[in-house]
């Protein structure tokens, strides 16, 4: 960890009342938060921006019987594609396009989309979703956030392990068995 | 260092240098493989069942880095956040082209080659492939013909272990084959639709894959993990790793020595015989030579000729095997990237289990039986069909509760795909060169690439788009998506040509036995050899050519003709 980003990470998680002196201290004191909170810290969004991407991923994928996407950590995913993956014209698009989705927003009432109420939210989201063909601003933002949450979601250890049940061997290929829908 | 005297030495250990590797061990030869990479341990290197999540970037790969040091391995599908490092860096292997004629030159340098990451399709060539350059006028006519190779694509195919159906098709004939996996039901469906809709012509077969279905040779069958570019533990693709190598060292006759960059060939004028190799230590960049009575060349066509290329000597000014005026010429890949995927309406009730790593296969019926108006030669089709499952999700309307269930409990219909891959003509206009100011990281010249397609395969890439539509339409399909893109030559990595074989060493670098006209004690046997490409994927016929010809240079030896 840069010391540049443990400070911001102290600076953003916890109110310290002091700061050790020096770097190796300071990257010390970083180093045992982390295991302790067993977090990665977002280094792209900041928190209201955190709040939106987490809001969304978990109306696209809820908690219901099994996890949702923020308890396997979608939202920390998205930020490590954002900070180490995307060019800097992606993310400075994608960074935009969740700006516009809070300006559509406001047009309903809250100058937040996190603010919204339920139906409002689900409004919005379904006309994003619509639009299909839109190749810039809020649409644009919530199409990467829905693949990005998708993928993170099925990309997830406790997904992979837990529910698809992934196997990797098998006694033989069979392309002809009886399939119903679990739905 | 003093030189190092062998038999034979074998420049590369992918998949035709493991074939030379295997069969001049196993006539009685000490040979020496000289592969420019690292050595792959399969306990470390294969990483066929690390699963996504325990990768940083879960599989999107580590973009920042490809690009800055693979920007050309990068274009291939395999070169994953897995695969990665089986594809050189660009940087340490330059080469170059005019800006109006890109070509990607995809390469693995390591103990393997690329036989660890290919795609393990495997067709036999028949007459209508070997007798068409003579016919049409283009290249040289091939020194050989089907029943020269067939004994010798039998003899390797039951090594290699092939699974395939019979279909008794003149155009790609029937092999040595294991029992195929069933086609699925989809699959099947659209078989039996074509094959009436179509007469026969048009034929969905099981892809004949260098893959296990039956433990074969100390090898297990394949357990359909479907991540076969990565490794695989079990051994059960082909590779020279798997299958040639440790066949080669059980001999008690095989140096393999890693971190080995060839140099040149080295020339004795007055033998008229090359004595052997000089070569870079690739970690101390030391020079050594190593001497041998015999040569095979199998470090992937562009290399091999690269290798010559640099031999130069007063004899031969511009490289061992140029006196033709032919070597470096006559550059071939395949074309794809045309094709279309539709959804079926059938078997909405099946689904398969297992990953095959491919699936179908369509041979060629352009050109077969009658003529197309546009171009020459044809094409076959690779495809699969295959229920999306939770991937399909980023493209699905709706979010929310019923939209995860859907994705985890449900499957999309049915998605059937058709890509074609076609045969590209030879013409002298495509070949490669020394660039006069690029060497790679030890110091080698680098190769100029000079490589495009012809009208002959645009027509025949708009035909594949036109033929695989036609195919959909027929299975019934809806929301048929055609595709074709303008990718450059080499992505299809089936590069071919540049030393080709042929009858008269005043047009031809090698004769029938791919041996040098130039020097008879130096062998090529890689696909640089090829007058022609066909249209099937060509690295059992460069197999089946190797092993051919250490056998008549075996023969050659023991008669003192050597």
């Amino acid at each position: 960890m840069q010391r540049r980003e443990v400070v911001r990470f102290l600076g953003a998680a916890l109110a310290l009342p002091f700061l050790p002196r020096g770097t190796e201290a300071a990257i010390q004191l970083g180093k045992s938060l982390h295991e302790r909170l067993g977090d990665v810290p977002f280094r792209t969004l900041n928190s209201d921006q955190q709040a939106l991407v987490t809001n969304i991923a978990e109306m696209i994928i809820p908690e219901t019987d099994t996890p949702g996407a923020t308890s396997v950590k979608v939202p920390e995913f998205i930020d490590l594609i954002l900070t180490e993956w995307a060019s800097d014209d992606e993310r400075a698009a994608f960074l935009a396009g969740l700006s516009d989705i809070d300006t559509r927003a406001s047009a309903m009432g809250s100058p937040r989309f996190v603010g919204l109420p339920a139906a409002k939210k689900e409004e919005l989201m379904t006309a994003l979703d619509a639009a299909t063909t839109e190749k810039t601003g809020a649409a644009l933002a919530f199409r990467r956030l829905k693949a990005l949450t998708v993928y993170g979601y099925f990309t997830s250890k406790p997904v992979e392990q837990d529910i698809l049940k992934v196997q990797m061997f098998f006694n033989g290929y069979q392309g002809n068995v009886p399939f119903t829908p679990a739905v | 260092m003093p030189p190092m005297t062998y038999d034979a030495i074998v420049v590369g250990s992918g998949i035709s240098g493991g074939w030379a590797a295997k069969e001049l061990t196993e006539h009685g030869l000490r040979t020496i493989v000289l592969e420019a990479g690292r050595p792959i341990d399969p306990a470390v290197d294969y990483v066929e069942h690390v699963l996504p999540w325990e990768k940083r970037y879960r599989g999107m790969g580590n973009r920042r880095r490809v690009e800055r040091y693979q920007p050309i391995q990068r274009h291939t599908g395999a070169c994953d956040e897995w695969s990665s490092k089986f594809f050189v860096n660009d940087l340490e292997n330059p080469y170059s082209f005019p800006d109006d004629k890109p070509f990607y030159w995809i390469r693995g340098r390591q103990v393997g080659g690329r036989s660890i990451m290919w795609g393990r399709c495997v067709y036999r060539w028949s007459d209508l492939d070997f007798e068409a350059n003579a016919k049409e006028g283009y290249g040289v006519d091939w020194p050989l013909r089907y029943k020269d190779l067939a004994p010798w694509w039998s003899y390797v195919e039951k090594f290699v272990g092939i699974q395939g159906r019979r279909e008794n098709l003149p155009q790609v004939p029937d092999g040595e084959f294991q029992e195929p996996w069933p086609l699925n039901a989809a699959e099947q469906k659209s078989r039996e639709i074509l094959l009436t809709k179509f007469g026969g012509e048009r034929v969905i077969t099981n892809a004949r894959l260098a893959v296990l279905t039956e433990d074969h040779g100390g090898r297990q069958k394949c357990h359909l993990c479907g991540h076969c570019a990565r490794g695989c533990i079990t051994l059960s693709y082909f590779s020279s790793i798997n299958s040639t190598l440790p066949a080669a060292r059980k001999t008690g006759r095989l140096t393999l020595r890693p971190f080995s960059v060839v140099h040149s060939v080295i020339y004795d004028p007055v033998k008229r015989r090359a004595t052997g190799v000089r070569v870079i230590d690739s970690n101390t960049k030391e020079m050594f030579d190593v001497n041998a009575k015999v040569i095979f060349l199998n470090a992937s066509a562009m290399e091999s000729t690269r290798i010559l290329l640099n031999s130069t000597t007063p004899e031969f000014p511009n490289g061992l095997g140029s006196s033709s005026g032919e070597l470096g010429h006559n550059l071939m890949d395949h074309i794809m990237d045309g094709g279309a995927t539709g959804t079926l309406p059938f078997a909405t009730d099946r689904r398969e289990i297992g990953n095959r790593p491919d699936a179908i296969y369509v041979p060629r019926f352009r050109n077969v039986k009658t003529k197309h108006p546009d171009f020459l030669r044809g094409y076959g089709f690779e495809g699969r069909a295959y229920r999306p499952s939770w991937e399909r999700g980023s493209e699905m309307q709706g979010f929310g509760a019923s939209f995860k269930r859907s994705l985890i409990g449900d499957l999309g219909p049915w998605e059937m795909e058709f890509g074609g891959f076609g045969e590209m003509l030879p013409r002298h206009e495509n070949y490669v060169e020394l660039d006069p100011h690029l060497v790679d990281a030890w110091g080698i010249p680098a190769l100029r690439v000079h490589c495009a397609y012809s009208d002959n395969e645009r027509k025949m890439q708009a035909d594949m788009v036109v033929s695989a539509t036609e195919m959909l339409e027929a299975l019934g399909a809806t929301n048929i998506r055609p595709f074709k893109k303008d990718n450059p030559p080499g992505l299809v990595i089936h590069e071919t040509g540049t030393a080709r074989m042929g009858r008269d060493p005043k047009t031809s670098v090698l004769n029938s036995h791919n041996q040098l006209w130039d020097a008879p004690n130096v062998f090529v046997t890689d696909g640089a050899c090829m007058p022609s490409t066909a249209n099937q994927n060509p690295s059992i016929t460069y197999m089946a050519l190797t092993a051919r010809a250490v056998d008549y240079a075996v023969g050659q030896m023991k008669r003192r003709e050597l």
